[in-house]
């Protein structure tokens, strides 16, 4: 009972958060030619309230980071399980959020706030092809492509943005977009 | 043996799956190098290595090898961190494995060929880690342990992620120049974890590689190691005693220390330090007593692309020289070859 009063009235909250006109934002991530997953696409949003800590993870399984590529929302924190029976040892040293978790085995967890916006390149210097990205965005409104380029922006007020583009090895694209309804936003990478 | 290797298979498949991100991926990994010394040695190799989910949770890991070295009675340990040189393609592991986590608990049975899990043992932590050859307590002819040992058998660990026991029961099924004979072998390892330190106590029952004819008795050896890593720098050793055959000790040790900090850009810097003593009480003059000092780099040239290279001194080992200079380069590429 107590758990469907507090379900009930967290989605009253959120419901109220995102504005009675909020709508979904859909798009697609092109790169040239062909479709670009693993992109990450965020809205300018200075004034959105403040989020809710969140926890997050990013898996260390099968010898890779999972996801590849992680946004988060500034202040998430994020879990680093090691879910192989081989150590890892996570690193960020190159930009973006600066740590080192040292080495840990099976089971073990360790965990890292991301509270400043930018990316992080996450490696594991004992296996040397384990290769991650987590970007850090100073915004409610981001999401990340799927297989298909395909990506969802849920509850957007209306109004005009300044959006941001980023996949890796790619220059980070920007422009604006403003809501119309049934209007997606195609983000192209030459 | 065929018995607990089927036992620990089945136990892999049954049980119903948790939801995981499925994942196969392969690797191929190309190297070539050259020591500088008395021994003049040449090598190039290359492993081809998948791993991912397979079915009902089971996870797969399964390495093959061809590596060839113009060294060709096998004496130098030249390049030896961990992969063999025999000169044909070599299953290295090829293992089915299962987790269970209970809670906070954890459980794990692995079953196939899997390298001797005594010590600082997996593949990952000896090879191109920045070391060209192995420790002197972990190569094929200094009379204690390899990397090239391998088990064909079943493996459990059982714990909690801050202390864990793992069991081996299996059979010799080597790939290097040491073959130990052929009868059951076991090891046990007891592994705590706390804060930047994990610290194991190993112990291994196994049967003699070196000729039957002055050989007998099984081999036992205990030992411990230690790691600790902070900031971007990580200290291992390892320190083992016992006797590889009856009539005879091999005490050795290893400290070695691996730094790669934030300013150090593409570098990665490598120095160890080790000992060992082979005593023959009866026949002194068969002892060996072996001091080496390493100091090397990784350097990462571009993705995939790096060179390792390594100063040797060394004392003790009949043959070889005081000095070596060892130059590898090596290329590894990755694929998923399925996600979802």
């Amino acid at each position: 009972m107590r758990a469907t009063v507090r379900y009930l009235l967290a989605t009253a909250l959120s419901v109220g958060a995102a504005g009675p006109q909020s709508a979904d934002l859909h798009g697609t991530a092109r790169a040239g030619a062909g479709l670009a997953p693993d992109a990450v696409v965020w809205l300018d949003a200075p004034n959105a309230p403040a989020a809710a800590a969140r926890r997050i993870v990013l898996d260390q399984r099968n010898l890779n980071f999972s996801p590849h590529v992680l946004a988060v929302r500034v202040g998430t924190t994020v879990d680093f399980p090691n879910n192989d029976r081989v150590f890892h040892n996570v690193f960020s040293f190159r930009d973006g959020k600066r740590f080192d978790l040292g080495m840990y085995p099976v089971g073990a967890l360790k965990q890292v706030i991301f509270d400043q916006p930018g990316l992080s390149r996450i490696f594991c210097n004992i296996h040397p092809n384990m290769a991650a990205y987590v970007l850090a965005v100073d915004s409610p409104y981001f999401a990340l492509s799927d297989a298909d380029g395909a990506f969802t922006i849920a509850s957007v007020p209306p109004g005009s943005y300044t959006y941001h583009a980023w996949r890796a090895g790619a220059t980070e694209l920007t422009g604006t977009w403003t809501s119309t309804p049934g209007q997606p936003l195609t983000v192209s990478w030459p | 043996m065929k018995t607990i290797v089927a036992a620990a298979s089945l136990a892999c498949v049954i049980h119903a799956s948790v939801a995981y991100a499925q994942s196969v991926t392969a690797e191929a990994t190309a190297h070539a190098g050259h020591s500088t010394s008395t021994e003049e040695v040449s090598v190039a190799g290359a492993q081809l290595r998948a791993f991912g989910d397979a079915v009902s949770g089971v996870r797969f890991f399964a390495e093959a090898a061809l590596a060839k070295s113009s060294d060709e009675d096998g004496d130098s340990d030249a390049f030896g961190a961990a992969y063999p040189y025999a000169g044909r393609v070599q299953v290295i592991e090829a293992y089915a494995e299962r987790m269970f986590r209970p809670r906070n608990g954890l459980l794990s049975i692995r079953a196939g060929r899997y390298r001797t899990p005594f010590g600082i043992s997996s593949g990952s932590e000896q090879g191109y880690v920045g070391f060209l050859r192995a420790p002197l307590i972990r190569y094929d002819g200094y009379y204690a342990l390899s990397n090239n040992f391998l088990e064909h058998g079943a493996d459990v660990v059982v714990g909690v992620p801050k202390l864990t026991l793992e069991a081996s029961v299996g059979a010799p099924d080597e790939v290097g120049t040491a073959v130990r004979r052929s009868d059951v072998d076991s090891v046990v390892r007891l592994q705590g974890f706390h804060g930047p330190f994990i610290v194991g106590v190993s112990r291994i029952w196994t049967m003699p590689y070196q000729d039957p004819r002055f050989s007998s008795g099984r081999a036992v050896f205990t030992g411990i190691d230690l790691r600790w890593m902070y900031e971007g720098i990580a200290l291992r050793g390892e320190w083992l005693t016992g006797k590889p055959f009856d009539g005879t000790t091999t005490t050795g040790w290893y400290v070695d220390v691996i730094v790669h900090r934030v300013r150090m850009g593409p570098v990665t810097a490598v120095a160890r330090v080790e000992r060992t003593d082979y005593d023959v009480p009866a026949r002194p003059s068969r002892d060996l007593h072996a001091t080496r000092q390493t100091l090397g780099a990784r350097i990462r040239i571009i993705e995939g692309l790096s060179a390792q290279v390594n100063v040797l001194h060394q004392s003790g080992l009949p043959n070889y020289g005081d000095t070596a200079l060892d130059v590898g380069v090596t290329y590894s590429i990755r694929r998923d070859l399925r996600r979802h």
